[in-house]
């Protein structure tokens, strides 16, 4: 039970940062947040849409991502585009993951080179 | 779209600055109405699924907070430990030497004890209050205060506290003192008794009630002699909660029934009185109760010394005085 818990934990603090990445990259296509929640979810990055919304919010507040209404439908919308800012973070970040992901792969086969 | 979601909206957004309200009601309706129409899809009726989404997003005044980072809680790790310190500092400090000031203006204005007691009470209890209410209104202020304030109230290295002398040759010089001091008050007891040589007035009348040789005077010196033993023990063993009783129990031992004597003036030798001229004028009322609270601040000073020493050679955590 309380393995499962901690197991839960550790999960979501590996996801945590990765889903900035998703978003950053996916949003190189304009989208809206529940469009990009399901989109993120078809491709097996799961995440909560209680940690999406606060985080679209958050990545537009450090203008790694800019919004633009969109009104033409019956419900308003608000499409979020990665920012050249958000482009380049996310360039940052997909080195950096690709680096852990080689030391990792080492680490675990034992080769150290 | 229906009642639900415009109250829901409506309380999430009233508790925002006004200049936000537009923007975040308009992207918490996309939202809800999004998570709505995915739940209907499901095969759901359209009231049920507006509440099950408005249930996924929790409470609103939650969620608006999130929204303006606005903090969820009173005081939070930035100053917590600031406000903790500072707070035992107070209560440890400040509010038992307001009680005592409180207490000794009372008897020296002649009020009697159950007054005094009442009122120490009541001073207590609301000045506890106010230390605690004012002093958290304060940081939760801070706390909530844009800026970089806990800068100065940083920690530094110079803040840890001395390590808890507990080595036997610290302990040694506090053994000695001990005894001779309890060696000394045995004999001034004994003593008195043939007059005290030092006071012309006492020199062939004992201070003492000499009817007290029936059982008090022995019953101290007992007291004396196990006080001695104590002081062998601390020696011995250090501080460990087993003595820090004993040294309770031997402070109310000897406390007590020694103010019972004293107010109720079976302590001291009639004629002893008459010698000095007793009672000196008005003095009478000030040196009696001063001489009440005295004895009872050293004891009650005496019993928490030993707790304090007790906690921290256990390796416990005791309010660091003067390092907040």
């Amino acid at each position: 039970m309380s393995n499962d818990e901690t197991t839960a934990g550790h999960i979501q603090e590996l996801r945590r940062g990765t889903v900035v990445l998703a978003c950053l990259v996916r949003l190189r296509q304009p989208d809206y947040g529940y469009a990009l929640l399901e989109s993120l979810n078809a491709l097996g990055i799961i995440v909560d849409a209680n940690t999406l919304y606060p985080l679209l919010r958050r990545l537009e507040k450090q203008d790694l991502l800019v919004s633009e209404w969109n009104t033409e439908e019956a419900r308003p919308r608000k499409f979020y585009r990665t920012s050249p800012a958000g482009d380049a973070l996310a360039e940052v970040l997909a080195t950096d993951w690709r680096r852990i992901d080689d030391a990792l792969a080492r680490l675990t086969t034992g080769d150290d080179r | 779209m229906t009642t639900l979601t415009d109250r829901y909206v409506w309380a999430a957004a009233r508790t925002l600055p006004e200049a936000q309200r537009a923007e975040f009601d308009r992207e918490l309706r996309e939202r809800i109405g999004d998570a709505t129409d995915a739940l209907v899809e499901t095969g759901r009726a359209p009231a049920d699924a507006e509440r099950m989404a408005l249930v996924e997003l929790g409470d609103p005044a939650a969620l608006a907070a999130s929204y303006v980072d606005r903090p969820l809680q009173l005081i939070g790790p930035r100053y917590y430990l600031t406000w903790w310190r500072l707070v035992k500092m107070l209560y440890s400090v400040v509010l038992p030497i307001a009680v005592a000031a409180v207490v000794l203006a009372q008897l020296l204005s002649g009020a009697d004890v159950g007054d005094v007691i009442g009122n120490a009470i009541a001073v207590g209890l609301s000045l506890a209050v106010h230390l605690g209410f004012w002093t958290t209104l304060v940081f939760a202020v801070l706390e909530r205060s844009p800026g970089r304030g806990a800068a100065d109230l940083a920690w530094t290295p110079d803040m840890l506290p001395q390590l808890p002398e507990l080595s036997r040759p610290g302990r040694r010089s506090e053994l000695i003192g001990s005894l001779v001091f309890l060696g000394i008050f045995a004999v001034v007891i004994v003593w008195q008794q043939f007059g005290l040589p030092w006071v012309d007035a006492l020199e062939t009348i004992p201070l003492l009630d000499p009817d007290l040789w029936s059982f008090w005077i022995p019953y101290f010196l007992v007291l004396i002699l196990l006080e001695m033993l104590f002081a062998i023990a601390i020696y011995a063993w250090g501080w460990n909660w087993w003595l820090a009783v004993a040294n309770l129990v031997l402070n109310v031992a000897f406390v007590v029934p020694a103010l019972w004597l004293f107010t109720t003036g079976q302590l001291i030798n009639p004629e002893a009185l008459e010698a000095i001229g007793w009672p000196w004028g008005d003095a009478g009322d000030v040196v009696v109760p001063l001489i009440i609270v005295v004895v009872i601040g050293v004891a009650v000073w005496d019993v928490i010394d030993g707790v304090i020493k007790t906690v921290r050679g256990r390796g416990g955590a005791m309010p660091t005085l003067g390092r907040i």
